[in-house]
């Protein structure tokens, strides 16, 4: 692949002997192989998958991510990308019930899925409990992790009616918050949960 | 005068933020939520070495390859970054441009550090722009490097810059920033006892959830920038200026932003790429970053050496305090690398000496309170440690040498005794307390720790526009994004208020400098005092204008601009505050827990009390991973970033995060909107120095350098 310029004593960024997670799904066989130098149009495939309750087919490459699918292609923008690599949790929704990070699953993985976004939480412009208490306990600052931290305490309050703070902050572990406006989110989340013993 | 606060009708209650829907909805849409028709994608590629020239850079088959729609390098886009560097943005005058060879441009050689950029792609497709970037050759020839400030200021140490690696200022002048008062030798000719000791403190970056993204639109000779940034207004000037255009052919406009901290005010050259790329492909260019070109790309907190030397009296009054300070600026001196603290002192001999120095690490920049946390860990680690030394409580040491108002420097107001004694209360500092730090048996000991801080609350110039409709429905206009402390709906409370209406009554359009007003950017603790002290005016002028003319009628409208700047007539105006905090320290592990935080402010007339205090109590957690975790750390021998990102840098989760106290004393001293002060980046001030000096009364090990990670404690207690 490509070829390294002379002189240089280590790879550079972005070149395709560095690894990506794209790069890397070739070696794992779960690609066609591209070649070095030609520009092979990328390999696509047919999924079928739920969002929001809207059941949409769709023709995804196969090296799309989930949330790339939902933003570039579904014009879902409510989810957000903070990272790309897992580590932040902004781009949590919720797949078959459980919040995983978009980011880290190939929109193909969703074929058959139902999956659930920030938003489609409200019905017919009724906010759930959990958002309204987000509202009244100030928990979204920027905002920017506010959707994953939603769609992580919505699939907490399915489980766990009513958690605690501890119940909260264990469950919402993988979400960040560099406002770090963490105290507000927990408190809103627990009052959530007090408020309407788990119906989210 | 200060009064007792009494409430008024909006200022003063909690108040859900008038766009809190759009952001628990994911109807928010933030720049890189946009999409314009045509909208190509961009990539930048950015440099592995941390200091080389490039000898020859090859873009014929990136440029080949199908979609790709422009590349871009030093040698076709020369354009100076006017705000990356030479303490920048409105600063870069004409002056200065005559004057200084230490330009930033968005492409530079040498490259200067490992991230520094070196070529951007637009192609129509995402995964095509980043192919492209892996088909860019370059030929790099290697330079010596060097990483710290100490080493770099060594007569054989590699030069960054032609000059040497002393930053320049605004004057164009290499040379540390001196300031001294009193009489040195004089002070420590009086002192019985004489403490020295190094600091050290690590890079933080800003690490804004948010990662930098810049959509740029052409129409004829105007640019249309949608960019999170924290000053609309500042963002536009910059990219006229380095564009070469006039102010009223660049829109600006950011209604949502992922938080910045400070790394999202003026333009950056993210902006700057996007709008090239714009104009090389005459479509729209939506610019993104990855996380790792955040970190490597946008800037951190300095990283500083800090030498301390204090003479004091066996009775425990200080008689003479000097700093030597280096700040690690990286490449490019972009903001001041300043170290503060001295300030909070009455002691009358003071000597303050700073070295901005440059390196080859990724650039230092404005992150909450820049010169602060660093600087007040620094001098009150020192402090503490005199004081224990005596025998004296640290709060009785403080009451002792703290700066009060003299005949000479009246303030506003003071509330400096009043938010330390209420501290004390609130906290239990003398049950909690070791009188003989480290004292507790263990494995787990105990311990708390206490700072205190003056921060400026000064006044300034900024603008608003209010106008009313023959419904009595107000609109306000301010320049205002709303980077998360919620100053629209702090601004329309200020209105509301002015104008004797509930705060459903007023609209607040903000975001695009097409219909805002001049503001001077949420930063630097700002916006609640300038900008809202223009509303105030603004809203004055207009109920002056309903007076004389009536309300209007039909399509008619009232409106009314105001661009105040108010001036403290000599006094200093400050906001006050002290932390306390109980930690407890595994000895075996070596890891901090804290158990307890209680934050003491006087912030004025605090306008709404929720976002305030969630300012206050994000500004803190934001501190705890200063002192405890975050850093950047390179590998010496090759001068490779080791901790990009989150998990390496080890971000503090929700796990890791106390229940944060918040009092607020509120006093209304005249000045500002209702005698609000500011609450933005005072949080952040206290924590590292708070917590370090916790840790050193559960230990008696007093830990000098920031983070304080486990692996320092492990080291102190062997």
């Amino acid at each position: 692949m490509g070829d390294t310029s002379a002189g240089s004593s280590s790879p550079q960024e972005g070149h395709p002997t560095a690894p990506s997670h794209r790069t890397g799904l070739e070696g794992a066989g779960l690609t066609p192989a591209a070649t070095a130098s030609a520009m092979t149009a990328p390999s696509r495939t047919a999924i079928s998958l739920t969002v929001n309750g809207v059941r949409h087919r769709v023709t995804v490459e196969d090296r799309w991510t989930l949330v790339g699918l939902l933003r570039d292609h579904l014009d879902l923008t409510g989810t957000k990308i903070g990272c790309d690599r897992s580590e932040c949790g902004a781009c949590t929704v919720l797949m078959d019930g459980k919040p995983v990070y978009a980011c880290c699953q190939l929109a193909v993985w969703a074929d058959g899925a139902d999956v659930h976004t920030v938003e489609g939480l409200a019905h017919d412009g009724r906010l759930t409990p959990l958002q309204q208490a987000f509202i009244d306990h100030n928990a979204p600052q920027c905002g920017f992790c506010t959707p994953g931290q939603l769609m992580t305490a919505t699939a907490l309050l399915h489980t766990v009616p009513r958690p605690d703070a501890a119940q909260v902050k264990q469950a919402l572990v993988g979400v960040l918050c560099r406002c770090s406006n963490y105290n507000a989110i927990v408190e809103a989340v627990v009052a959530a949960g007090a408020q309407q013993g788990g119906a989210a | 005068m200060s009064e007792a606060v009494q409430p008024f009708t909006t200022i003063g209650h909690v108040t859900p933020r008038v766009d809190a829907i759009a952001r628990v909805t994911g109807q928010a849409r933030y720049t890189n939520d946009l999409k314009l028709p045509g909208m190509l994608y961009a990539r930048v590629l950015r440099s592995p070495h941390p200091h080389a020239r490039i000898r020859h850079i090859d873009t014929r088959e990136a440029a080949r390859l199908p979609g790709v729609r422009a590349v871009i390098t030093h040698e076709n886009a020369q354009v100076v970054w006017g705000a990356g560097a030479v303490a920048g943005g409105r600063q870069y005058s004409d002056a200065i441009k005559e004057i200084t060879r230490q330009r930033r441009y968005i492409f530079n050689n040498p490259v200067r550090c490992v991230g520094d950029a070196v070529a951007a792609v637009a192609a129509t497709d995402r995964h095509i722009a980043e192919q492209a970037l892996a088909l860019i050759q370059i030929d790099y020839e290697l330079l010596p490097f060097v990483l710290e400030p100490e080493a770099a200021l060594a007569a054989d140490a590699p030069r960054i810059w032609p000059e040497g690696n002393l930053c320049l200022d605004v004057h164009n002048q290499a040379a540390p920033v001196v300031a001294e008062h009193g009489d040195l030798a004089a002070g420590f000719a009086a002192a019985e006892q004489v403490f020295e000791q190094r600091y050290d403190t690590g890079f933080v970056h800003n690490a804004q959830l948010e990662p930098r993204c810049a959509l740029a639109h052409w129409q004829g000779e105007t640019l249309t920038l949608y960019t999170p940034t924290q000053g609309i207004a500042n963002c536009r000037h910059d990219m006229a200026r380095d564009l070469g255009l006039e102010d009223q052919h660049v829109r600006v406009v950011c209604h949502y932003m992922g938080g910045g901290f400070g790394n999202k005010n003026q333009n950056q050259d993210a902006d700057l790429i996007a709008a090239i790329l714009a104009r090389h492909t005459n479509a729209p260019v939506m610019l993104e970053y990855t996380r790792r070109d955040d970190w490597l790309g946008m800037h951190g907190r300095w990283p500083t050496v800090q030498q301390y030397t204090v003479g004091v009296k066996h009775d425990g009054t200080v008689t003479a305090i000097q700093l030597i300070g280096f700040s690690g600026m990286g490449p490019y001196r972009k903001n001041a690398g300043g170290i503060g603290g001295l300030e909070l002192y009455a002691c009358p001999n003071r000597s303050r000496s700073l070295s901005p120095v440059y390196t080859n690490r990724t650039t230092s920049g404005n992150f909450r309170a820049p010169s602060e946390p660093h600087g007040v860990f620094g001098i009150e680690s020192i402090m503490d440690d005199i004081a224990y030394t005596l025998g004296m409580d640290p709060v009785a040491f403080t009451f002792k040498n703290m700066l009060r108002p003299t005949a000479e420097q009246p303030f506003t107001n003071y509330s400096l005794d009043a938010c330390i004694q209420m501290g004390v209360e609130q906290f239990g500092w003398q049950a909690r307390r070791n009188v003989i730090a480290g004292s507790d048996a263990g494995p787990i000991k105990r311990g708390a720790g206490f700072s205190f801080m003056m921060f400026r609350a000064a006044l300034g110039m900024s603008s608003a526009i209010v106008q009313v409709d023959a419904r009595q429905r107000y609109t306000l206009f301010v320049g205002v994004t709303d980077v998360g402390p919620g100053a629209k709906t702090t601004m329309g409370m200020i209105a509301a208020e002015a104008l004797g209406v509930p705060l459903s009554q007023v609209e607040v359009v903000s975001g695009d400098t097409d219909r805002c007003p001049y503001s001077v950017g949420e930063s630097g603790s700002r916006t609640t005092i300038m900008t809202g002290m223009a509303v105030v005016e603004a809203v004055k002028d207009l109920q002056q204008q309903i007076a004389a003319r009536g309300m209007p009628t039909g399509d008619d409208i009232l409106i009314a601009s105001a661009t105040p700047s108010p001036t403290i007539e000599g006094k200093m105006r400050q906001c006050f505050g002290a932390h306390f905090v109980e930690v407890e320290v595994d000895t075996r592990l070596g890891t901090t827990r804290i158990i307890k935080y209680v934050a003491i402010h006087e912030s004025g007339r605090i306008i709404n009390p929720q976002t305030a205090r969630d300012q206050i109590r994000g500004a803190v957690i934001q501190g705890i991973g200063q002192a405890l975790h975050e850093d950047l750390l390179y590998d010496p021998a090759s001068g490779q970033p080791l901790t990009t990102g989150y998990y390496r840098a080890r971000h503090l989760t929700h796990l890791d995060v106390p229940t944060i106290e918040v009092h607020f004393l509120e006093v209304d001293d005249g000045y500002g909107p209702f005698g609000a002060k500011t609450v933005g980046e005072s949080g952040i001030i206290l924590a590292p120095a708070a917590v370090a000096n916790a840790i050193f009364n559960a230990t008696g090990k007093r830990m000098t350098s920031l983070p304080i990670t486990r692996d320092k404690l492990l080291g102190a207690m062997a």
